[in-house]
């Protein structure tokens, strides 16, 4: 399994790591810290021509360059990126957030908890339900 | 004949002729009197006919009823018995006119003098003179008019003019009496001053030249109602308007419009006001009311985006600090365990600290529309909210039959959180038992949290309301001391007050109202303030 993570905060991609880690070490998870690089690798430009079609995409509202809900309109607009569930994983409550974010068919809105068992519990409930249970579409990336 | 007897026949003859002149010219005369005194006896003022010599030769029935004589009485007598002054004075030609031009002057101008009656008593005329060619001289015709009622009449409305103009020149406000053309006819000492004119300066101008706008077009009846309906409608209600003063500068005031029914139509008198004062006040009332909606809403707004911004590096101490907990545990030495350790409650207790602002803060930002909610079912929401530490402490929640009220919904399952969780938090030795009831008092309910725990000092009953106000050492309870400045500031949202009643060792009682929903609610606002 291919998840990519769109987070700029290294403190959050490390967190994310370690919680991946605790949960399933089968996960492989790929990292970018802007939406410019992210929209780079989804197309395997420059350094990410070797990218795979990630399975899962977790992604943060606030990111440099390109911000997270400019990067999921795009996703949501391309036919060939559209089917990768993508979930947001942000620390924004607001109300304004989850429904735009929705509304840019967006999978899931998850806010980042406070306490980090909590984190952790997320996550692993992320891993069981999305990358476990659910049925997600195999793709190939010449199709 | 003889020469005499032809003398004597002569003289006799001419004496016939001349006895017969004369029976042709008393008896003209005797018709002419007739007819003049027909005349006399039908004008409605009383007739005096006097000579030259002041003496009264005629008389009419009205003459005789105002003076009280009888006509003998007064024919052939001096005019100064009915008239004692200003009459006989009149008759006398001096060097430089004649009897006649005398008199002439005096035609067509009414003059009033005093008169006498025949019991002594005086009565107020009016005496018109005309003269009155005879063979005996120039005659005087005075017709004379008891002007008694005339005069009580002119008295009593120079009294009430008086009194009138001394209400005008008592009053508080300026006041400005127009007629219907719009033209001041009469202002008062307030209104000179108010408008920098003088009142001779004011008068006959247009009270468009003090009060441009707004006023004139009032004092026009139009097709369907008449000035006195118009102005009427005006009546009790101040209409503010510009006044301009005789510099040309202006001054918000504000009239009061009354109508004044007089013989010229109607009047409207005007009480000015100079409302600068008023206005100043509140124009800076608004101003300080901006500002301080402005600051409460920037404080707000820096409270919610402080605690949000600290909340993200203050969640990376806490998670790496839990994280290095989790993993070296017992793997280091003693210090470093305990070092952790205070390190991971203090960024916790940071935490609850930064949540606990946000949520005071979003009492005042994120609040909603009240609407109306069943209060049991939100309740119920606090208490399932609250499932774990009520299971821990053995706790008994219990309640009455709760009342719909108006509330925000999310705020009231804060509020009753916030106390029910208080309540458990702050048990005795005994197990928590926590009642919660309604009673109606007028247009609200009354609710009441009702506890079993350690209960309050009274002279900490207010205290316990403010900000970070804690009365216990964290070791003994946990918490920010922000939980009941919470609820104090929702119920405040709510248009009320929260209060408690306590006493050490016997539990504590937590009131607060929320408007009932069946209290109409134009009703419920027309008794707030």
């Amino acid at each position: 399994m291919n998840v990519l993570l769109i987070e700029d905060s290294p403190g959050d991609v490390r967190l994310t790591q370690e919680a991946f880690r605790a949960a399933d070490v089968s996960i492989q998870l790929h990292v970018v810290t802007d939406g410019v690089e992210a929209m780079a690798f989804l197309h395997q430009e420059a350094d990410h021509a070797d990218a795979p079609r990630p399975d899962f995409i977790l992604l943060d509202l606030n990111l440099p360059k390109m911000d997270g809900r400019e990067v999921l309109a795009r996703i949501k607009a391309d036919a060939a990126l559209k089917t990768i569930p993508t979930v947001i994983l942000t620390t924004s409550e607001a109300e304004d957030d989850i429904v735009s974010s929705y509304q840019l068919q967006a999978n899931c809105y998850l806010s980042k908890p406070v306490q980090l068992p909590d984190f952790m519990d997320l996550v692993r409930s992320v891993n069981n339900f999305w990358l476990t249970m659910a049925k997600l579409p195999t793709h190939h990336r010449d199709q | 004949m003889t020469r005499a007897a032809q003398v004597k026949l002569a003289e006799e003859t001419q004496m016939r002729a001349a006895e017969a002149r004369g029976q042709e010219l008393s008896e003209a005369l005797s018709r002419m009197e007739d007819r003049y005194r027909g005349l006399l006896e039908a004008a409605p003022d009383g007739m005096v006919v006097v000579n030259q010599g002041g003496e009264i030769i005629l008389v009419n029935a009205q003459a005789e009823r105002q003076f009280g004589y009888h006509r003998d009485e007064l024919i052939g007598r001096q005019v100064k018995a009915i008239i004692p002054e200003g009459f006989a004075e009149r008759l006398v030609a001096d060097g430089l006119r004649s009897a006649v031009d005398a008199l002439a002057q005096q035609i067509g101008t009414g003059i009033e003098l005093v008169a006498l009656r025949k019991d002594g008593t005086e009565f107020p005329i009016e005496m018109m003179l005309s003269p009155l060619d005879s063979a005996d001289g120039v005659l005087v015709t005075a017709a004379i008019r008891d002007i008694s009622t005339r005069r009580r009449a002119e008295e009593h409305l120079v009294q009430m003019e008086s009194r009138y103009r001394g209400l005008l020149e008592a009053a508080p406000d300026g006041m400005v009496v127009v007629n219907q053309g719009g033209e001041i006819i009469l202002v008062n000492a307030q209104a000179e001053r108010q408008f920098g004119y003088h009142r001779d300066e004011l008068i006959g101008r247009q009270v468009k030249a003090i009060i441009p706008e707004g006023f004139a077009e009032r004092l026009v009846a139009d097709g369907l109602r008449s000035t006195l309906e118009a102005v009427t409608q005006q009546i009790g209600t101040g209409i503010e308007l510009v006044g301009l003063r005789k510099d040309d500068s202006e001054f918000p005031i504000e009239i009061m419009l009354s109508p004044l029914d007089s013989p010229e139509g109607v009047l409207v008198t005007a009480a000015v006001r100079d409302i600068s004062t008023r206005k100043t006040a509140e124009a800076d009332l608004l101003t300080h009311l901006a500002d301080l909606k402005r600051s409460n809403e920037e404080l707000d707004q820096f409270a919610s985006i402080a605690s949000h911004d600290l909340q993200e590096p203050l969640r990376m101490v806490a998670s790496y600090t839990q994280l290095l907990a989790s993993r070296y545990q017992g793997k280091l030495d003693a210090d470093a365990d305990e070092f952790i350790a205070f390190a991971v409650d203090g960024a916790n207790r940071m935490q609850r600290l930064i949540q606990d602002l946000l949520a005071y803060s979003r009492v005042g930002t994120k609040g909603r529309v009240l609407a109306a909610i069943s209060s049991e079912a939100t309740l119920q929401q606090a208490v399932n909210n609250l499932d774990k530490v009520i299971e821990e402490s053995g706790a008994t929640v219990t309640n009455d039959p709760l009342p719909a009220v108006l509330a925000d919904d999310t705020q009231l399952v804060q509020l009753f959180q916030n106390l029910v969780g208080n309540a458990v938090k702050y048990r005795s030795s005994e197990p928590p038992r926590i009642h919660i009831s309604a009673t109606r008092d007028g247009p609200r309910w009354m609710f009441a949290v009702k506890d079993n725990g350690i209960g309050i000092e009274a002279e900490y009953f207010e205290k316990i309301f403010g900000m970070f106000q804690r009365l216990h050492g964290r070791d003994e309870f946990a918490g920010t001391g922000i939980g009941l400045a919470i609820c104090k500031k929702i119920v405040e949202r709510h248009g009320g007050e929260i209060t408690v009643d306590s006493q050490p060792g016997h539990g504590s009682t937590f009131r607060f109202p929320l408007t009932a929903t069946d209290a109409h609610p134009a009703a419920t606002r027309g008794v707030m303030p």
